[in-house]
């Protein structure tokens, strides 16, 4: 009893002294040399606190280093988590852990072996990475497997870190010969150390051959390990080409289980294994593993929207190739209320590319849906409703139900105040598709443009005003008073943008016969002589001689003026063959969220030598760039940072600023000097199609010649 | 692969950080907040991935806070990111209760200690809680008293690495029990005339397992792609050919379940974690009347008052209840003094979501309930501004029943070793999903 009471009393009144929570640091570094175990624990848990909160605790790191030999497993990931952030602060004092760290490699408890290789492969000091071969050899042959799976990251660690040092240590070997191992964890690991790699430097290890030679092994794997790893593994196999269609199926055949995991990461991981090898079994559109693949697709719609968002990405990309797959699937993708407007705009877009044109019911429930989407809140959701509705008009292109969607359209226009924008453009393409003999919808589009009375404030795009100008231009018969509408654009002619000034020229020089004089005379030398843009000028002047020369070629400008357009076939914009096949390669990455190949990202070249050096100029790298865009007009910032979802408008512009960041990178001459061209390139050919319609006006000039 | 994970408040601050690669450089994040509110004022779509100079910043929110990670690279594989942030958020919940901002701030500890163990070098590695809760404990005093006796210092479970990688060895229980909750959510998408536009049942499995050892479970459903047992099907064909097979589609499992077993024979067997986890999901995309209907009249006379007449019915059967009814009915921003007339629940205006709020403890099937409303508008209004349109949504919990009639037909439980006596149980249950909505004219 009375023992029992003592040992109350001892428990209750502790004697180690308490840190406060200010966290002073003569208080933490009095606390972490105090003669109590709990203090000083505490005084550890205090200094990570301050790290976490951002404080700089750097110069209690030889008191920190003092804890780091303990029996608590705990205060030893504390005091390694510490280390590992602030051995590069203190390289001189690092050496002091090189023991700790060596002898915790040869723990008997795994947990403590996995804590020391993990931690001493992240620290960037040489001294310590000198010290690292014995225990990473070790480590890689431990018989405990939780221990291998570790030391086989550290591999990639160490590679970036000190590429020579791990060449030398031939560690790259026993890397490789892990993907033997018979744990799949293991081989998972391997897998995604060797793609860091060769990522970072193709010509160390042979993955490619690597994975060809360990399909099966890979394929066995498969079914024993974590999600994760399943991730990884599938990730390995997609690069996998089959050698015939017997060995695609039978990957198809392994791999469709997968389907059917609950994580979505490994369903989409599945889907791109899959799709890799479609085309050598040469399925045919009834053939099961279809409607497989279109069942996957449909539940990754019932993820986190975040996850969905890369879905819909993902599935605009599969579309492309395999239209049909899930064409029975339409109401899946019907907008729901709480949706992210990010992934209600995918929808959409989703919704219009994957209806069957050839089925009116379907379209007429999709038309029927996207009205009451034109009808909603978001001015984004309704331009993008807007948008889609005319994009599903000309998808079905037959001209009553065109009729129906101008019908909506129209109404839209005059029961809502700020969509004009939109309206017209939509408008305008329906009428581009439907061709100018459909004499009904040209006046009802007419009369409802020509009822506007400031068009130059209420359109505020470049692109809308450059239809309208179009729709002057085109029909002039409809309208009353041309002259005057014209003249009022031509006013402002200098505050317009390329599209409009453009636009304008074509519509002018159209209707030269019709105008005075003067008012073509006065264009032309505001196109000549007030604008920056070389392409409207040298529009402007080849347009003036022409019509210098009319006297002698009279044909010449009236070939110009009465040129038919070509029929838009379609305005939903489609990739070339090329990136397709690329992007479908890479679906589930981030590049296949973007539509931009990883292919042409500058690579950040890794600064082998000086590590500390390196790693500074990169940082200043970094600030530089910052600055420089910060700099730059803050609307084209962001239309550099994202433009693909941003119209090609401000093509020229982002060009423009591209070159200019990779001025810069050429005077840091860090990164290679790789293409800001094929980058830029890759814009334009996504947005060809798009800038084909948009500037449809200059096409026709084009095609004249 | 990630560069790391950072833990922000609601303004894209840090809270809590964990660095594993050196490519991005460690000031990148102090363009986050700056990152979102750039891309908020320029529209409002704000997409989960950004990016700035040449740093792929991708996101997850979770109550009050972002969940980042960043990397340099475009070929990071973004969906198995999402995957692992949410997947990271579900771990923390179970050591934190609720992740947020506070209980970061008082858990850090913990957290670095997960984030170790969870993520190497951008890797995921192991995310099974139940695991993870082996070696990982909160209670740290536990480690320095078992330190001393040397031998059972924590180490990983061996069980970690290996094909069963969620279950640790050696569990009792004094009695086996499996309790099976088969849950159906509805999402619905009702026109204001009450034609349904889009319907789906969301159906998933839960299991709470208090088995002893390494269980084998085999659980038989009344779906026609699922053999329920080779007997069965042949032997008993006179008796079950009565039941109605339903076929669900894109069924989708827990990592515990064999996936090729089922690919090939079409047979759920599993080696369960322990305690809770969901089995499997499924959806199924046939046409569902509407189980709970509503329909309501809104009359809006512009600068006066605003007039609703509800009708609510359920459609299902007698015996069966609906319980926790709610009906939300959106009204204009600037409505004031309601005057209500309701025989049934309790109506509520609330001005917070700015709608009437309908709430019915106890619906009996087959039965009609009304209500009637009057709201005052303010005489002076803003010119036309443009309002939303926004839904009616109908919450409710139905006991007892699935719409899709999905049936456990057995669940039999082999632990080859103990050879125990065991019981399962089963209930079922069907609710609103998250989008059973009626759209207002």
């Amino acid at each position: 009893m009375e023992k029992m009471l003592k040992k109350f009393i001892q428990n209750a009144t502790r004697v180690a002294p308490k840190i406060s929570k200010k966290g002073e640091l003569f208080e933490l570094r009095n606390g972490l040399v105090s003669q109590y175990p709990q203090t000083r624990k505490d005084a550890i848990k205090k200094t990570i606190q301050q790290m976490t909160l951002g404080k700089d605790v750097s110069s209690l790191f030889p008191d920190i280093l003092k804890n780091i030999a303990t029996s608590d497993v705990e205060q030893k990931k504390l005091v390694y988590l510490y280390v590992m952030n602030y051995a590069e602060t203190h390289p001189e004092l690092c050496i002091l852990a090189v023991n700790t760290f060596v002898s915790d490699a040869q723990d008997t408890n795994p947990l403590i072996r996995c804590m020391a290789i993990r931690t001493m492969s992240m620290i960037r000091v040489d001294k310590i990475l000198e010290y690292v071969e014995i225990p990473l050899r070790k480590t890689l042959q431990d018989d405990n497997p939780y221990v291998r799976k570790t030391a086989v990251i550290c591999v990639a660690k160490l590679f970036a870190l000190n590429k020579e040092l791990c060449q030398e240590l031939g560690v790259l070997e026993d890397l490789i010969s892990a993907l033997e191992d018979s744990n799949p964890m293991v081989v998972a690991n391997a897998i995604a150390a060797l793609s860091d790699i060769y990522e970072a430097d193709e010509s160390v290890v042979p993955l490619p051959k690597l994975i060809q030679s360990h399909v099966s092994q890979f394929l066995l794997a498969l079914n024993e390990c974590t999600e994760w790893a399943r991730i990884i593994i599938l990730g390995a196999l997609a690069e996998y080409t089959a050698k015939d269609s017997l060995e695609a199926q039978e990957i198809i055949d392994r791999v469709t289980p997968h389907l059917q995991h609950v994580n979505a990461a490994v369903v989409l991981a599945s889907i791109k294994v899959v799709i890799k090898n479609l085309p050598q079994v040469q399925a045919n559109t009834e053939s099961p593993i279809f409607s497989k693949l279109s069942s996957a697709l449909v539940s990754l719609m019932s993820t986190p929207p975040e996850m969905q968002y890369v879905a819909l990405r993902n599935i605009r990309i599969v579309l492309e190739k395999y239209p049909h797959i899930l064409s029975r699937e339409l109401r899946i993708f019907y907008v729901k209320f709480n949706d992210p407007l990010y992934v209600k705009l995918e929808k959409i877009d989703t919704l219009v590319r994957l209806v069957d044109p050839s089925n009116l019911k379907q379209c007429t429930l999709l038309l029927a849906e996207l009205k009451e989407y034109a009808m909603e809140f978001e001015p984004e959701f309704v331009s993008r409703a807007i948008l889609a509705l005319s994009q599903l008009g000309v998808k079905y292109s037959e001209p009553k139900f065109i009729t129906k969607v101008l019908e909506i359209i129209i109404e839209l226009c005059n029961t809502r105040d700020s969509f004009q924008d939109d309206c017209l453009v939509a408008m305008c393409n329906l009428l581009r598709h439907a061709g100018p003999d459909q004499e009904g919808m040209v006046t009802q589009v007419c009369s409802l443009a020509e009822a506007w009375s400031s068009v130059e404030n209420l359109l505020q795009t470049d692109y809308a005003k450059c239809n309208y100008i179009w729709l002057l231009g085109q029909f002039p018969q409809k309208f009353n008073n041309v002259e005057r509408k014209l003249q009022a654009s031509i006013d402002s002619f200098t505050q317009e943008e390329s599209l409009t000034q453009m636009s304008l020229l074509i519509s002018v020089v159209k209707l030269h016969s019709i105008l005075p004089g003067s008012m073509l005379q006065n264009l032309l030398e505001l196109a000549t002589t007030s604008t920056d843009e070389v392409d409207v000028r040298d529009m402007a002047i080849m347009y003036w001689r022409c019509l210098s020369v009319e006297s002698s070629h009279d044909g010449l400008i009236n070939e110009l003026c009465n040129s038919s357009l070509p029929e838009i076939a379609t305005t939903l914009d489609t990739f070339s063959p090329e990136l397709l096949e690329t992007l479908l390669r890479e679906l589930s990455l981030l590049s296949s969220v973007y539509f931009k190949p990883v292919s042409t990202m500058t690579k950040p070249k890794s600064s082998s030598g000086n590590h500390l050096k390196g790693k500074q100029l990169d940082e200043l790298q970094f600030m530089a760039q910052d600055e420089i865009l910060k700099n730059m007009n803050e609307d084209n910032l962001l239309d550099f940072d994202n433009d693909w979802p941003a119209a090609s408008n401000s093509n020229y512009k982002s060009e423009a600023q591209g070159s200019t960041v990779d001025y810069l990178n050429d005077i840091f001459g860090l990164s290679s000097p790789a293409p800001p061209v094929e980058n830029s390139m890759a814009d334009l050919s996504l947005n060809k199609k798009d800038e084909k319609q948009k500037s449809s006006n200059t096409q026709d000039l084009l095609d004249l010649f | 692969m990630a560069s790391c994970i950072y833990f922000c408040d609601n303004k894209g601050k840090v809270i809590l950080s964990r660095r594993y690669r050196d490519d991005v450089p460690p000031s990148a994040i102090e363009k986050f907040p700056s990152l979102l509110l750039e891309a908020e004022q320029e529209s409002s779509i704000v997409p989960p991935c950004l990016t700035h100079n040449g740093v792929q910043y991708l996101f997850i929110q979770h109550n009050d806070i972002y969940v980042l990670t960043m990397s340099r690279s475009l070929s990071i594989n973004v969906a198995q990111v999402f995957s692992f942030l949410y997947k990271l958020v579900e771990v923390l919940a179970e050591y934190v209760k609720t992740v947020e901002e506070e209980s970061i701030r008082d858990n850090f500890v913990i957290i670095y200690e997960l984030l170790d163990e969870m993520l190497d070098y951008g890797i995921p590695q192991i995310t099974e809680t139940k695991m993870l809760k082996q070696y990982i404990t909160q209670k740290s005093y536990k480690l320095i008293k078992s330190a001393k006796k040397s031998k059972n210092v924590i180490r990983p479970p061996s069980q970690l690495t290996k094909s069963v990688s969620w279950r640790p060895e050696g569990i009792t229980y004094k009695k086996n029990e499996a309790f099976l909750d088969v849950t159906e959510s509805i999402n619905m998408l009702i026109t204001a005339s009450g034609q349904v536009l889009r319907s789906e049942i969301l159906g998933k499995v839960n299991v709470r397992s208090r088995l002893s050892g390494m269980p084998d479970l085999k659980l038989g459903l009344n779906d026609k792609g699922i053999f329920t047992s080779v007997e069965s099907a042949s032997s008993s064909e006179a008796t079950e050919g009565k039941k109605s097979n339903i076929e669900l589609e894109d069924l989708k499992f827990h990592q515990c379940v064999r996936l090729s077993k089922f690919e090939n024979e079409k047979i759920i067997t599993f080696i369960p974690p322990d305690g809770d986890f969901e089995l499997m999901n499924y959806r199924l995309s046939t046409p569902i009347k509407p189980l709970i209907w509503c329909d309501a009249k809104i009359q809006v006379h512009s600068q006066s008052r605003i007039e609703i007449h509800c009708r609510a019915k359920a459609q299902i059967k007698k015996k069966s209840t609906a319980n926790n009814v709610e009906i939300l009915i959106p009204v204009p921003e600037d409505a004031d003094s309601p005057k209500f007339r309701y025989s049934h629940g309790s109506l509520k205006y609330v001005p917070e979501k700015s709608a009437i709020l309908w709430k019915i403890k106890t619906f009996n099937g087959g039965k009609e309930y009304s209500f009637a409303a009057q709201l005052g508008l303010p005489s002076m209004t803003d010119a036309e501004v443009p309002r939303a349109k926004r839904p009616i949504q109908v919450k409710f919990q139905i006991p007892y029943f699935t719409t899709s009639g999905i049936q456990v037909r057995y669940l039999k439980i082999n632990e080859p070793k103990l050879q125990y006596q065991s019981y399962p149980w089963v209930r079922y249950i069907t609710q609103s999903g998250d989008d059973y909505t009626i759209r207002t004219a």
